[in-house]
């Protein structure tokens, strides 16, 4: 007993060196914490004390972690509604002035928050806790291949079958959808997220349209789907996750169109978890992941925007910024064009609707 | 001579009665044996007991909001909803000075767990909080809070919100089996229907039971010729058939739907073959996948090792010797099959029925990626309030129900075949 003690004790010894100074990132995997391995880690002043790890999104570990006093992600790349109940629930830990103070502003002195408003976004809680990552967007994408006269542009087309007959791909929760079937009604999408907000009736509305494809519709539930489903004729067009289509684009050498109007642009945060093990050392990663010069590295390797307004210059400014010497921009979702075709999610309201939304929309799929 | 029978008592060599010394020993066997499977108690305990417990207190746990807003609750229960549209003042002002001087965190908490009462409360509070902080800084005392409230905002004088309080009031509560079960409380606390557009989670239930079962039949159905023809091969074959079973037991689970996605969709091998051999056409391509169908294919074949192999660990130990007494005893094949050979392998159908049963009923990967619009089960459920609402309560109390529903199947299963009757080999 006590000769395995004592080689416990010597094994956790060694080990323990290795594993107290790296700082634990929790990420979504794949293509995506790739390109932040490289945009961030690799570009720190020491790539060797970050490490990465897989989840699923949610708060559900975290939570357990905080709650048990066994923290062992330092750090958590979150959706917004995430960081907002996160933060307003004490799951991560509320660093506001350290993001004001040991921010890196941009080129005209604006610190973070103001970055993010030139952006087009609002201030919510989760920016307390938060820094700043990238915009992701659910964009509806088809082969032009599929289509040899008309093809389609709008999310009128999307939703108008006997137009452009054919199945479409969609996702099996709401975001997203919603303000898409909104926009197909004729609300303009940048007031999309006002409608829903003060409209009664509206999400009456977003189901009506919906109800319009019901009988054409192939459901996916993980990010790869919709490609699949594109790709072998499955369905005529489909909504995806715009780095996907992009990764497919640029590196597999498929020539998938977009639909950026009413593309539903979504933020993503990282944050820092309560009783964070390497408080310090992550709070000094989380700095520097959050620099426009980052977020715009970040765009070099897989096709998400940086949330800061000073990452969208560099990238402009020194095209071809992409992969093998392409241009990056054309696959970028918030260039001030896009944007003005496009809703920016709406957090705080899905952090309040979105349980209730989608269990109707479950109700809706099944019926 | 006459034998005197001893009434002492027989001692052993130490003069310590024997009966004591045997009763010492026996206790001595039972403590050690007591003291041998102690780890194994403790790690039941605490991996098992312990986490279902647990789970168990969480699906009637109420507490924390209670702890939060004490006097709010306190005040709403005076409130006569027959006579007052809004709450009384004193309902207005506790909440006034439980947000003003609220632990942060701990209204954050609380506000989750209020919005699973009624969406919109999360802004709500926030936005209310914020403004009574300023009016606190300012050093006011409103005149009236009521009034207060509702110019913050207008929805403190819906009494929907207050309504939902119902929920809450009180520190265990069995809200969360009711809306495990499309169910809800009203305006005066009495158990109705939920939103019509909400209820799905019955509907759910009963898809779960339908794919487990029907998993469970297809499972019984293809895994019992192979578990035979495995059990009655010569060695050599039949390990080189047990491999082709237990490969795609090691195979990724995402592999293996992937592939069925493949198989099947209607783009797919099958359906190419089909058109090829001119047994449809190519309008008429079949829909084998995004739907139940697709479920059940790709569970089915992913659960069979489970039914295969207790299958054929107690199909071997069958004596062939057996059927052949039947026939020569003058039974039918059909007949030996049915009254010798099936009666035998009771154990292993027992065994795999409910190891494939008790697996189905739980899963929710595979169904999600090839079950289309039919693809939720109540374990995507379930995952889905545990990590994205956060609402552990209704996860436990659809744990809970989930784990009623077991002890209730293994006890119809007992008084049925006899839980004696199940063997894994």
């Amino acid at each position: 007993m006590s000769k395995f003690l004592k080689a416990f004790l010597f094994v956790s010894l060694v080990f323990a060196p290795f594993t107290a100074y790296a700082v634990t990132v929790a990420s979504w995997g794949g293509a995506y914490t790739e390109s932040q391995q490289k945009a961030y880690a690799d570009t720190y002043s020491d790539p060797s004390s970050i490490v990465f790890e897989n989840y699923n999104g949610g708060l559900g570990e975290v939570r357990a972690q905080v709650e048990s006093g066994n923290v062992t992600w330092d750090l958590v790349d979150v959706l917004p509604s995430d960081a907002i109940t996160g933060c307003d629930e004490g799951l991560f830990e509320d660093i506001s002035s350290e993001i004001a103070t040991l921010g890196v502003p941009g080129p005209d002195g604006e610190s973070i928050a103001e970055d993010m408003e030139n952006n087009g976004l609002e201030y919510h809680s989760g920016w307390d806790c938060c820094v700043p990552q990238i915009f992701w967007t659910y964009v509806v994408f088809y082969d032009p291949d599929a289509f040899p006269g008309e093809k389609p542009d709008s999310m009128a087309d999307f939703f108008d079958v006997e137009k452009f007959p054919g199945k479409r791909g969609i996702h099996t929760w709401s975001t997203g959808i919603i303000e898409k079937a909104m926009i197909a009604d004729g609300v303009k999408p940048n007031a999309v997220p006002t409608v829903l907000a003060n409209q009664t009736g509206a999400i009456d509305r977003a189901f009506e349209v919906l109800d319009k494809i019901k009988d054409h519709v192939v459901f996916w539930s993980a990010g790869s789907q919709p490609l699949e489903l594109v790709k072998s004729g499955e369905v005529i067009m489909a909504i995806a996750y715009n780095g996907r289509v992009g990764a497919a684009n640029l590196a597999e050498g498929e020539n998938f169109e977009y639909i950026w109007e009413g593309q539903v642009l979504d933020q993503e945060y990282l944050c820092l978890t309560a009783g964070a093990p390497n408080r310090d050392a992550a709070i000094d990663f989380m700095m520097h992941a959050s620099t426009p010069e980052a977020q715009a590295e970040q765009a070099k390797y897989i096709t998400y925007g940086p949330m800061r307004a000073s990452g969208i210059p560099i990238i402009q400014n020194n095209e071809p910024w992409g992969p093998g010497g392409v241009d990056i921009m054309p696959h970028m979702p918030n260039t001030p064009e896009r944007l003005k075709v496009s809703v920016v999610s709406d957090p705080q309201w899905w952090s309040d609707y979105g349980a209730e939304i989608d269990e109707r929309y479950a109700a809706w799929m099944a019926n | 001579m006459e034998v005197t029978i001893s009434t002492a008592e027989l001692l052993t060599t130490d003069g310590i009665p024997l009966k004591q010394s045997l009763r010492k020993a026996e206790r001595r066997n039972k403590l050690r044996a007591f003291l041998l499977v102690f780890p194994l108690l403790l790690f039941i305990f605490v991996t098992f007991v312990m986490p279902i417990g647990d789970m168990l207190l969480r699906s009637v746990d109420d507490s924390q909001i209670n702890s939060v807003f004490p006097n709010t609750f306190d005040e709403y229960k005076n409130w006569d909803k027959g006579v007052d549209e809004l709450p009384p003042e004193e309902v207005y002002k506790s909440l006034f000075f439980e947000l003003a001087n609220g632990d942060k965190r701990q209204i954050g908490k609380a506000l989750t767990r209020m919005n699973y009462a009624k969406s919109g409360w999360k802004s709500l509070i926030k936005k209310t909080t914020r403004e009574i902080k300023k009016i606190v800084k300012k050093g006011e005392e409103p005149v009236s809070y009521k009034d207060t409230f509702i110019k913050i905002n207008k929805f403190w004088g819906d009494p929907t919100y207050w309504y939902s309080f119902n929920q809450m009031v009180n520190d265990r509560s069995s809200i969360y089996y009711w809306n495990a079960l499309d169910r809800t409380f009203n305006e005066d606390g009495d158990v109705v229907l939920q939103d019509e557009k909400r209820r799905m989670y019955i509907k759910t239930w009963l898809r779960t039971f339908k794919v487990s079962v029907y998993v469970t039949i297809f499972c019984l159905i293809l895994g019992f010729p192979v578990a035979h023809l495995l059990a009655n091969l010569p060695l050599r074959y039949s390990n080189l058939l047990m491999i082709f079973v237990l490969l795609p037991f090691w195979t990724s689970l995402l592999v293996r739907t992937t592939a069925w996605i493949v198989m099947l969709q209607q783009n797919g091998v099958i359906n190419g073959i089909l058109v090829w051999l001119g047994v449809i056409n190519d309008d008429g391509r079949i829909q084998m996948v995004y739907n139940e169908a697709g479920t059940l294919i790709a569970m089915t074949q992913i659960l069979l090792p489970f039914m295969i192999l207790p299958l054929y660990s107690v199909m071997r130990v069958i004596p062939k010797s057996h059927m052949r007494a039947a026939q020569n005893l003058g039974a039918k094949p059909a007949t030996a099959f049915l009254r010798v050979y099936l009666p035998q392998t009771i154990p292993g159908i027992s065994a795999g029925g409910l190891l494939v049963f008790v697996l189905a009923i739980g899963y929710f990967i595979t169904p999600e990626l090839v079950g289309g619009k039919d693809g939720k089960l109540i374990g995507s459920w379930i995952a889905y309030h545990l990590k994205t609402t956060l609402n552990w309560g209704l996860c436990a109390a659809l744990g809970a129900i989930l784990l009623g529903i077991m002890l209730i199947f293994y006890w119809l299963y007992n008084k049925i075949v006899g839980i004696d009757n199940i063997k894994l080999g």
